[in-house]
């Protein structure tokens, strides 16, 4: 039977990890991550988590253990964050050309320097090219759960997957939690059975000097599998909501039926746009939220879909983009770009290094949103001394 | 066949090691001990190459190209998910010294230290060769390279990795040179007895190129490594117990080691360089034979 | 292996396909090509006999004794005899020596572990028989090795000497303690065996005349030897005692007691041969000789072991006379001092006028021995009225030929058995067969500055054993045990003949040499031509050959496909003969 428990989201994704029978886990200690690792030491120690872990020196070599030990065929998992996850970029590119699907948590807070463990997303958003999944946890539920839901596809495809979180917002705080029962997780998680291990039964070498005759075709071939991964993770999503009961989808609508004004966001953060858009409805405003729940494989088609014809759009980014906008604006007004019936899309900088994003910050982004005419590149909200406005140029800046 | 040397091959011809290449040499005569039933780690060194181009590979087991920095660290997550899988494969991170000494310490450091079950060879050539003979940790005092040139030729001392590596107590650590191919057999062996634990080889492989020594002197100056005590051959067992392996009859003046090699042009130029040398082989060696001599007593706690 | 012609081919995992094998062939690279080849080694361009040493010890160590027996056979019948008597020229040509310093390979030990470990085996047999008589006169070393030669060829052989008994100086002159008879016997009851007629107590120009046997046989050799012994040449020579026959008759002489004292007129074989056997029979012996150690003709070994048996040498000096006296011979002799080398090469003895006198109860001469000629036509002989020989033991005569110590005056058996080969090789070919036989060890012979002794055994020369006999006069060595020759024959460099020792192959950086049973193969797919098998062949039986200019196996001008090119899997002598350039 489930469990129900009051845990954070931190120790959720310990549990998401050994719902998913992880059997070699690899981490490094990094706040404010290090619970997950932690729980999963006790889990394994115990004997509740039949895996291996293993406690290197570093985040660099936790992601090269999860490849190596992903490589010989075992389901890895790790978690990091900030200064970890950068550590590891060159090993993200690695699982990807090696086809690993590993699974990883990141809790995401803001780079130094200077040292901040506040939520910030520039940590995970600066991995956007590496060609892993990327998926945005709103809730200690889906903390949990989207371990499993990544696993699910990642397996499929080839592909590695990360699971973003927000620094304390998420990682620290205790909401209820419905532990899935083992049984109906096995059902819904099948063993790893990767195409290729490493076994001296069929010695193959795995990636080498690959010349230019070669390269491409097995570059394209990863465009393929994430392109895959985006209709495996809808259909996985509603699998996962008929074997373990909650459904999930790359997209997520709010209140968007008759919505003109839409609030895009990712994480935590949606919690709050969440009462904003109720709040803001009741004073008859007609705003709706979608919250982007895969970042890649990035849902084109739908955003496209869902977002024609609406009035303006505000996307809300916790992370830096500095010489353009933020990423999450970036990336959705690229997915609507050339749309006869596009809406302007309005980035609004929120929250950065941590600083709260309220329930009434986010009205007032409503309401700049409502009035202001030019979306300009990017509008930065809460900065001292400053209205939401636009990057000061030179001539202001002197005066 | 009069060499203690088994006749299995497990590298294919084909492979695109230079001429005479002393570590396409080392791989060959490790995996003769080691059998078929491994895995090797290679992160970037000149086996990268070496192994051949995709889609081809020329080692009789399997491979995994990895990060020049995480030989160990991959090795060690290949044999816990091997472990896993109730086989008892040998994992061979397999690197050279740019990877050992310097950009792979780190990790190697950390496997050492948490004892992993894997066999960790270090194919030492002295200095980065793949990208062209550049001066690594591993480069000796008065080397020329390509970032230490005759006019500034390299002014420290090689790392000791294996005073690094004994730091850590691993169950063994060896060294070994394919010209002497008996004593390098023998420690594959110990090295594979010694399952349970790290295992690490430091293995002189000489460069012709790099060297700049003829292809066909390849074996002749690794011998003369060892025989001018240059590269000593030597065991330790849980980072305490020494055991020189070889010990050569007559000592050959280490002129003769240096002056078969074009990088040690500066040397030639500097006769200060030349005695600085015999002063560190001679200090090295009697501090080993100290070691081996203390490593026969009994314990005394 | 598919082709990756379109996407779809790739794996979706990017693992090899495989192997490089298949794909990349790197003989492309190589320049220079190793090839394996027999060359000579310089211990068997130092025998006389031309014996393979290095091919008949490879035999010895993979147990294949028999095979070993006929390479050496080839060259030397009697490896028995040899093993035992031969001043081993080999050993002193041996690289091992030359490039380290160490003790030469003991091949003399070997050989006479070889011949001891197969007398029981027939020596190889005679080829299709001829119906061609041939007549051998002398049973000495020559003749005996001419003997056996020919009736290998086929022919129909029959030796006369004028004892009673076959043997000649092998049996006559050389002490017993050097070479017992009962091994003389033997190795002539083999010869035997192979059909070999012996006739004894005949003898040339007594018995019978050189015309005598033109009817019944197609050729003759003559090899009476040289067994007339040299006068002194002094006051009182009939006081003298002939060396040679005391050493004929030496076991049956009892005058020689304790404490008597003899002296020895001489410095060559039978002058030591004599001072030993006095030795042996309890006498104190002093050789008298004009010139000093270094110009001893004799074989230096036997003049070590002289030394060592408490044989006293009186150098420089020279007896003028000999006459009875109260205490006994009173021999007179002058002190020499050297002077300018004479056509020996020898510094020559030149008197001093200082004199002295010395004591003795026995004195024996043995300062050389010639042939007799007597017994032989005129038309064969020159002005001197030696018998005249060319090359192969030719004579005036077509029919006639000569060897052995007649030829060249006292020298070793080895040189009496090459001779006798030789000769027998002449005869083959004049009765119109074909060469049947490998020519002499010719050069280039391998160098010690190019073999590799970097891995040889640390191992010191083993040697034969002192024996433990109370026989004065038995042998005085025992044959080594076998384990020492396994030993011993791990010295050896082998220099010019792969005996599959495996060092090109372990040491290959590139696994482009094959193990296959017998050997290593040079897989010239692969092969990229770095030269370390050439230079770590410790016995350098591979050669380098420019692939553009060097000739090739197969007759093309590329790579062929297989290294089977040589030595050990063929015949490598072609390579060096056709003249190409060989960069070793």
């Amino acid at each position: 039977m489930p469990e129900r428990l009051l845990l954070t989201g931190n120790h959720a994704a310990a549990y998401g990890a050994m719902l998913s029978r992880a059997e070699v886990i690899s981490a490094y200690p990094i706040t404010p991550q290090t619970m997950i690792v932690e729980l999963l030491s006790e889990l394994t120690a115990s004997g509740k988590l039949d895996a291996t872990f293993i406690t290197v020196e570093s985040e660099h070599s936790a992601m090269a253990a999860c490849v190596g030990a992903s490589a010989a065929g075992a389901r890895t998992y790790t978690a990091t964050s900030g200064q970890g996850l950068a550590l590891m970029h060159e090993m993200l590119h690695w699982a990807v050309g090696a086809r690993l699907p590993v699974v990883l948590t990141n809790v995401s807070r803001a780079m130094a320097p200077g040292w901040s463990i506040w939520a910030d997303q520039t940590d995970i958003l600066s991995q956007r090219d590496v060609g892993w999944m990327m998926l945005f946890a709103e809730s200690v539920q889906e903390a949990q759960d989207f371990i499993i839901w990544s696993y699910r596809v990642a397996e499929q495809v080839h592909l590695p997957a990360m699971v973003g979180m927000d620094a304390f917002i998420l990682s620290h705080t205790a909401e209820p939690l419905i532990v899935h029962d083992q049984s109906a997780v096995d059902a819904y998680l099948p063993k790893f059975e990767p195409i290729y291990a490493l076994d001296p039964e069929d010695p193959r070498a795995y990636g080498g000097l690959v010349n230019r005759d070669h390269y491409f075709e097995l570059r394209y071939k990863i465009f393929e599998a994430m392109d895959r991964a985006g209709e495996l993770l809808v259909a996985a999503g509603e699998e996962f909501g008929e074997v373990l009961g909650r459904r999930y989808a790359p997209l997520e609508g709010y209140l968007l039926d008759d919505a003109e004004y839409v609030i895009v966001s990712a994480g935590a953060l949606t919690s709050n746009v969440r009462q904003a858009v109720r709040d803001a409805r009741a004073r008859g405003i007609k705003v709706g939220l979608l919250r982007l729940v895969a970042f890649r494989p990035f849902p084109v088609a739908a955003m496209r879909r869902i977002l024609a014809g609406r009035r303006k759009v505000a996307v809300l980014d916790r992370n830096m983009g500095p010489g353009h906008s933020g990423i999450f604006a970036a990336e959705v007004r690229s997915a609507l770009f050339g749309s006869s019936s596009a809406p302007e899309v309005f980035d609004y900088v929120v929250g950065l290094g941590g600083r709260d994003v309220r329930v009434e910050t986010i009205l007032e982004v409503l309401d700049d949103l409502i009035t202001r005419d030019d979306p300009e590149m990017a509008l930065f909200v809460g900065v001292k001394g400053l209205p939401i406005g636009p990057i000061r140029k030179e001539a202001e800046v002197l005066r | 066949m009069r060499w203690a040397v088994p006749e299995a091959e497990f590298v294919d011809p084909g492979t695109l090691g230079c001429q005479g290449c002393g570590g396409a040499l080392s791989m060959r005569l490790v995996l003769k001990e080691v059998g078929d039933d491994a895995i090797a780690v290679l992160p970037a060194c000149c086996w990268s190459i070496i192994d051949g181009p995709w889609p081809t590979h020329a080692l009789r087991i399997p491979v995994f190209h990895t990060a020049f920095e995480t030989a160990a660290v991959v090795a060690a997550g290949i044999k816990a998910a091997k472990r896993r899988q109730g086989r008892d494969t040998t994992v061979i991170a397999w690197a050279g010294d740019g990877g050992t000494f310097d950009i792979g310490l780190q990790a190697l450091s950390g496997a050492a230290e948490r004892n992993e079950d894997i066999l960790y060879v270090c194919y030492d050539n002295e200095a980065y060769m793949n990208t062209g003979i550049q001066r690594s940790s591993a480069t000796p005092r008065g080397t020329w390279t390509t970032t230490t040139p005759d006019e500034n030729p390299e002014p420290r001392i090689k790392k000791d990795i294996m005073g690094i590596i004994a730091a850590h107590r691993i169950p063994y650590a060896a060294t070994a040179t394919a010209a002497y191919p008996e004593d390098l057999a023998r420690k594959v062996r110990t090295a594979m007895e010694a399952r349970g634990g790290m295992r690490f080889l430091h293995i002189l492989a000489a460069c012709p190129p790099g060297w700049k020594v003829a292809a066909d002197q390849a074996i002749e100056v690794m011998r003369r490594a060892v025989r001018s005590r240059v590269f000593p051959l030597y065991e330790v067992r849980d980072g305490r117990h020494y055991t020189i392996t070889y010990r050569p009859e007559p000592v050959l003046p280490i002129e003769e080691y240096l002056g078969l090699q074009g990088r040690f042009a500066p040397f030639g130029a500097d006769p200060a360089l030349v005695a600085a040398a015999r002063r560190e082989v001679d200090d090295r060696w009697a501090w080993l034979e100290e070691q081996h001599e203390r490593s026969l007593q009994p314990a005394t706690t | 292996m598919t082709p990756l012609d379109h996407v779809d081919d790739y794996p979706e995992i990017p693992v090899s396909l495989g192997s490089t094998r298949a794909a990349i062939k790197t003989g492309d690279w190589r320049s220079v090509r190793p090839v394996e080849v027999d060359r000579t080694a310089p211990c068997a361009f130092a025998c006389p006999a031309g014996v393979d040493v290095p091919r008949y010890l490879d035999l010895i160590r993979l147990g294949r004794l028999d095979e070993a027996l006929a390479v050496f056979a080839e060259r030397n019948p009697f490896p028995r005899i040899t093993g035992r008597v031969c001043p081993h020229s080999c050993e002193d040509g041996c690289n091992l020596a030359a490039a380290t310093g160490d003790d030469p390979v003991a091949i003399r030990s070997i050989e006479r572990w070889l011949g001891d470990a197969t007398a029981q085996i027939p020596l190889p047999q005679p080829f299709e028989a001829t119906r061609r008589r041939v007549a051998v006169v002398g049973s000495g070393p020559a003749g005996l090795a001419a003997a056996y030669y020919l009736r290998r060829s086929g022919h129909r052989v029959t030796v006369y000497e004028r004892r009673p008994i076959a043997g000649g100086m092998l049996r006559h002159a050389i002490p017993e303690y050097r070479l017992p008879s009962a091994v003389v016997d033997a190795e002539i009851a083999r010869l035997v065996d192979m059909g070999i007629e012996f006739v004894t107590g005949v003898e040339l120009g007594r018995d019978f005349h050189l015309d005598e046997l033109a009817p019944e046989h197609s050729a003759v050799f003559l090899a009476t030897g040289a067994c007339r012994a040299r006068p002194v040449g002094i006051t009182g020579e009939h006081l003298l005692d002939s060396g040679l026959e005391f050493l004929e008759t030496a076991g049956l002489d009892l005058s020689i007691g304790r404490g008597m004292r003899c002296a020895v007129i001489g410095g060559g074989n039978t002058a030591l041969d004599v001072a030993r056997v006095v030795r042996r029979l309890g006498g104190e012996v002093t050789v008298l000789y004009r010139r000093t150690a270094e110009e001893m003709p004799a074989i230096r070994e036997e003049y070590h072991h002289a030394v060592a048996d408490g044989v006293v040498f009186e150098w420089l000096t020279l007896p003028r006379s000999v006459e009875k006296g109260e205490a006994g011979l009173v021999v007179t002799v002058e002190e020499m001092r050297l002077g300018k080398p004479d056509g020996s090469g020898r510094r020559r003895p030149e008197p001093t006028g200082r004199v002295r006198q010395l004591i003795f109860d026995r004195v024996f001469s043995a300062v050389g021995e010639t042939a007799d000629s007597t017994p032989f036509p005129a038309n064969l002989k020159n002005a001197e009225g030696w018998l005249e020989v060319g090359p192969g033991g030719a004579t005036a005569d077509e029919m006639v030929h000569a060897g052995g110590d007649l030829v060249t005056g006292p020298a070793t058996v080895v040189a009496a058995i090459a001779a006798g080969r030789e000769a027998a090789r002449l005869i083959d070919r004049r009765l119109g067969f074909s060469d049947r036989w490998a020519s002499m060890p010719h050069q280039p012979v391998v160098g010690p500055d190019e073999v590799n002794p970097s891995y040889r055994s640390s191992a010191r020369r083993t040697s034969d054993p002192k024996a433990r006999t109370v026989d004065p006069l038995g042998e005085e060595t025992l044959t080594v045990a076998a384990e020492a020759v396994l030993v011993e024959l791990e010295r050896c460099l082998s220099c010019g003949h792969c005996n599959a020792c495996g060092t090109c192959f372990v040491l290959c950086p590139d696994g482009a040499i094959r193990w296959e049973e017998d050997g290593p193969v040079i897989d010239l797919e692969f092969c990229k031509g770095c030269g370390i098998c050439v230079v770590e062949c410790p016995g350098r039986a591979l050669v380098l050959v420019n692939e553009r200019e060097g000739p090739s196996f197969d007759g093309t001008s590329g790579a062929s496909s297989d290294g089977r090119t040589s030595g050990r899997h063929g015949n490598g002598e072609a390579v060096l003969s056709k003249g190409g350039q060989v960069n070793a």
